[in-house]
């Protein structure tokens, strides 16, 4: 069986966590990932002519990130189809709702005890994601996040 | 030669070349033009004067002659010939009658038409027949051009040159004698430093250009490392002459005690017992030194096969679990790749054991055989293993030292040990190509990161 699970991400190490624990209890089916990250575009309009999803995706991407990416990868080698890197400019539960709609979510991940990094674009999609009627798992991530930098490859380890 | 001068040197040559090259290309080119454009004025009133000269009388000469002397600019010394030529004429009289080089008539009764200068004379002429008649009509003239523009435009250029080489040389002197004011200023204080005071660093002026900064830094970094290295050589001599002192004073003071005075057997042999066990450890410390030095070379003699990692950690922790039986060590698979591809690593099988079991052991050790838990993971091009303990942790400040042979972090005076463990971890891992990282909080406990790159596909067949 083929199914498409939604992780919010930070690009930091410690958001990957939701996204391990996810993958743990499927045993046979093939799983599509889509790590979302959702910020409020830009208002420039030289910014908006010159918009790639991709080149804001690796501005993000730090070695850390991707090396914990490799590794859960290479963890769930059998399972996983790929893991996509989707960006979300939405205001509200309906441009979410069709953005879940578009990319075939079954299944929405998040982790209870972990906030998500607020930066001067990026919001936490997380009360769109409640609101838009999908299926909801909610994970405990056990860590102890006061040793661990969330940046750091460590914060995978648990 | 200095820098200095040589830089200056070629600066003020270059930029007088260019100069000179561009004066003298005028000079020339003009004094050319001039030439040329001067026989085409004399060529010009040649054929303006044959035309009236062989026509005379007519109306049309009258005319011509009219116009020509209205509208047409009299020359300097300009002087019009018109010569008739017998076929056994002798051009001597004509030369001596008209005052014309010979040469010039010789050559223009070759030629249909001829030029050429005399002094400043420039004098030119064509032949002409009228009837059965030959003449030469030959104009002369001195350009005043060429006598006079072109000596006021030489002086003008030599007065020039001469005041943009002096520029020139001026500029490039002082300029690279200034350009290398701020790498003197190095010099002169890196020579301050010497090892009595290593501490010091120069300073990072940002007004500076970004080449001298980044100088300064090169040179600051560098004295860190040499401070490192100066510290961690006093450190070590030290800690090694206390760890071998300790063991020697204790069997010549057990030696001294018993040979006191007859004792009985059993005290002999306690003395005996005590003197073998601190040789024992004697012979332990110089043989892991031993070892520590060996590994820090770029040895040679190292074989290196494939090893898979996950294997060397069960073994390591089953060397382990047979020196301490109390141990909770727990080996984490959860993030272990599915392809054992991914685990494997090019490596020496003993010194690998070696160095995970010396981690895991100071990880039991040090918190007293608290949970250990060993993670394996693996990312595309490393194998990362991470070792974590509930241990007493390292000290912040003295994190740095670590890696110092026979250093001992200050709270662990509690349990055994020389020191020399994780160096020669370290150098084993550094053998491997990898790198190993420790971070740790007092009491909460520590966690080593060791990361080793995977072994290439090609080998992997």
């Amino acid at each position: 069986m083929k199914k498409t699970i939604l992780i919010p991400i930070d690009f930091r190490v410690a958001s990957l966590n939701t996204l391990k624990l996810a993958l743990e209890p499927y045993s046979e089916d093939t799983i599509e990932v889509i790590l979302l990250h959702a910020e409020y575009l830009n208002d420039s309009i030289t910014e908006l002519l010159f918009y790639t999803p991709k080149k804001i995706v690796s501005s993000y991407m730090t070695n850390e990130f991707k090396e914990a990416l490799e590794i859960i990868r290479n963890r769930f080698e059998g399972k996983i189809k790929y893991i996509n890197i989707e960006l979300f400019h939405g205001h509200n539960t309906n441009a979410m709702r069709n953005f879940l709609e578009a990319n075939h979510v079954d299944e929405i991940y998040i982790a209870k005890n972990y906030q998500l990094k607020q930066t001067k674009n990026a919001f936490d999609p997380t009360p769109l994601l409640k609101k838009s009627n999908y299926n909801i798992i909610e994970v405990t991530i056990e860590h102890d996040f006061e040793k661990a930098p969330y940046e750091q490859l460590i914060s995978l380890f648990n | 030669m200095k820098t200095q001068t040589k830089l200056a040197i070629i600066l003020g040559l270059l930029s007088s070349t260019i100069v000179v090259v561009f004066g003298l290309s005028i000079y020339y080119f003009l004094d050319k033009y001039s030439y040329v454009d001067f026989y085409k004025r004399l060529e010009a009133r040649v054929r303006i004067s044959a035309q009236y000269s062989l026509n005379s009388g007519t109306l049309n000469a009258k005319y011509l002659k009219n116009l020509r002397n209205q509208h047409l600019e009299k020359l300097e010394k300009e002087k019009e010939y018109l010569i008739e030529i017998t076929p056994n004429g002798d051009f001597e009289q004509i030369a001596d009658k008209y005052t014309l080089p010979i040469h010039f008539l010789n050559s223009l009764s070759k030629a249909y038409t001829y030029k050429e200068k005399e002094g400043n004379l420039f004098i030119a002429g064509s032949q002409y027949k009228k009837g059965n008649k030959l003449y030469f009509v030959i104009v002369s003239a001195e350009n005043y051009y060429a006598l006079n523009h072109l000596i006021f435009l030489r002086s003008v250029l030599i007065a020039g040159i001469s005041m943009v080489i002096l520029i020139v040389v001026i500029f490039s002197f002082y300029f690279s004698k200034h350009i290398f004011d701020p790498i003197k200023e190095i010099t002169d204080k890196v020579k301050q430093i010497s090892t009595e005071n290593i501490h010091l660093r120069l300073e990072n002026n940002i007004n500076k250009s970004i080449e001298i900064s980044e100088l300064t830094n090169t040179f600051n970094e560098l004295l860190n490392r040499i401070e490192t290295a100066f510290e961690t050589q006093k450190n070590f001599i030290s800690n090694a002459s206390h760890e071998l002192g300790t063991p020697l004073t204790t069997i010549i003071g057990e030696a001294d005690f018993s040979l006191l005075k007859p004792r009985t057997s059993e005290e002999y042999s306690t003395a005996l017992k005590n003197i073998l066990q601190q040789a024992e450890r004697l012979n332990e410390i110089t043989k892991s030194l031993l070892f520590l030095a060996q590994t820090g070379y770029k040895g040679k003699t190292i074989t290196f096969e494939k090893v898979r990692i996950d294997e060397i950690i069960w073994v390591s922790k089953s060397l382990i679990d047979k020196l301490n039986p109390n141990n909770k060590i727990l080996v984490d698979l959860r993030l272990l790749p599915e392809d054992p591809k991914k685990l494997k690593v090019r490596g020496n099988q003993q010194l690998l054991h070696l160095a995970f079991a010396n981690i895991l052991n100071n990880a039991c050790k040090y918190s007293n055989n608290k949970p250990v838990t060993v993670h394996i993971a693996s990312s595309n091009s490393q194998v990362i293993i991470m070792v974590e303990d509930q241990g007493i942790g390292i000290p912040d400040a003295e994190l740095t030292f670590i890696y110092d042979p026979f250093f001992r972090a200050s709270n662990t005076t509690l349990f055994e040990g020389y020191g020399i463990g994780l160096p020669l971890t370290r150098n084993i891992i550094h053998l491997h190509k990898g790198n190993l990282i420790v971070s740790s909080q007092v009491n909460v406990g520590t966690k080593v990161q060791i990361k080793i790159p995977l072994m290439e596909d090609s080998y992997l067949l």
